[in-house]
C-alpha cells in the first residue's frame, strides 16, 4: 500500500499530518518575530516593531491549531497511551514552547496598548531562550516524523 | 481364468496401495508446507523489514523496533494493533486465518507492510 501524501483522504485519515504541516506556521512567524524585535530594538524602528508584533500575533494564534492536533494525534494514532522518551519530551517541550510565544506575545500586547510604557529590555533574552526551546522542541518532532532522524 | 481374476484383483489392489502411498505423501508435503512457524519482522530506519512476509496460517509474526524512535503496528483493516513500540520493544501477533494483511505504522503512516498468511 502506497501512501500519497496529497490524497486528502490520507491527510485526514493520518490523524496527525495535520500536526506536521501546521508546525512549521508558529516555527517560522515566532522566529521572524524575534528576528524583527531584534532588529526593531537596535534600529528603533516602529515599523519592525510593528512587523514583530503581527508576527507574534500570529505565531500565538497559530499554535491552537498546533497543539489540538498534536493532542489529537496522541488521543487518536495511540489512543492517548501513556507516552514516555522522546514522544513525552516532545509533548511537554512542545506545551512549554506555545506558552512561551504567548507569553512573549502578550508582553508585546502589553506594551501596544499602552504605547508610553517602553518594552521591558528582559524580553530579549527571555525571546532568545524561547527560540532555542522552539528549535529544540521542532527538532525532536522532526526526529519523531523522520525529517530530522536516520530516515 | 480364475487365475487372471486374482492377478487383476491385486493389480487393482496393488494401483490403489500406490495411490493412496502418493496421495499420502501428497497429503504429508502440504501438511508440512502448511506448519505454522514464527517469523520476525525488523523495524529500522523507518521500514519494515521484510517489507512482505509469508506465513504459513497459524503462524505468530513478531515485530522488533530496532529503530531509535517509536513506531506502532497497525493493521490497515483493524485486525491488530500494537501500543507504542519504543527502542527493542517487540509485539506479537498469530494469523489463525488465511489472507493478507497489510499494515502501517500510524506514527509514520508511509511506513507500510504486509504478511500474507496461506
Amino acid at each position: 500500500m502506497s501512501v500519497n501524501p496529497f490524497d486528502i483522504r490520507t491527510v485526514i485519515l493520518a490523524k496527525h499530518a495535520q500536526h506536521v504541516v501546521l508546525i512549521h506556521f508558529p516555527i517560522a512567524l515566532f522566529i521572524a518575530a524575534v528576528a524583527f524585535d531584534y532588529l526593531g530594538h537596535w534600529t528603533r524602528s516602529r515599523t519592525l516593531a510593528a512587523a514583530a508584533h503581527f508576527n507574534l500575533l500570529l505565531a500565538a494564534a497559530s499554535t491552537v491549531p498546533v497543539v489540538a492536533t498534536g493532542l489529537a494525534a496522541w488521543q487518536w494514532a495511540l489512543e492517548g497511551q501513556k507516552l514516555k522518551g522522546i514522544l513525552l519530551m516532545h509533548l511537554v517541550l512542545g506545551c512549554i514552547s506555545s506558552a512561551l510565544i504567548w507569553l512573549v506575545f502578550l508582553i508585546h500586547l502589553r506594551v501596544r496598548r499602552h504605547p508610553e510604557v517602553p518594552l521591558p529590555k528582559y524580553r530579549l533574552p527571555f525571546e532568545a531562550l524561547a527560540v532555542l526551546i522552539v528549535g529544540f522542541t521542532g527538532h525532536l518532532g522532526g526526529f519523531l516524523s523522520g525529517v530530522n532522524g536516520p530516515g | 481364468m480364475r487365475r487372471s481374476v486374482s492377478t487383476a484383483v491385486l493389480l487393482v489392489a496393488l494401483g490403489l496401495e500406490i495411490a493412496g502411498l502418493v496421495a499420502g505423501t501428497g497429503n504429508f508435503a502440504a501438511s508440512a508446507q502448511q506448519k505454522p512457524e514464527t517469523a520476525e519482522v525488523k523495524i529500522d530506519n523507518f521500514s519494515f523489514g521484510p517489507e512482505t512476509l509469508t506465513v504459513p496460517v497459524g503462524s505468530t509474526v513478531t515485530w522488533t523496533n530496532r529503530d531509535d524512535v517509536p513506531h506502532t503496528v497497525v493493521s490497515t483493516e483493524g485486525v491488530f494493533k500494537s501500543k507504542v513500540l519504543y527502542t527493542d520493544e517487540r509485539f506479537s501477533f498469530t494469523f489463525s486465518k488465511a489472507g493478507s494483511y497489510p499494515y502501517f505504522c500510524s506514527i509514520h503512516p508511509k511506513m507500510t507492510g504486509k504478511v500474507v498468511a496461506q
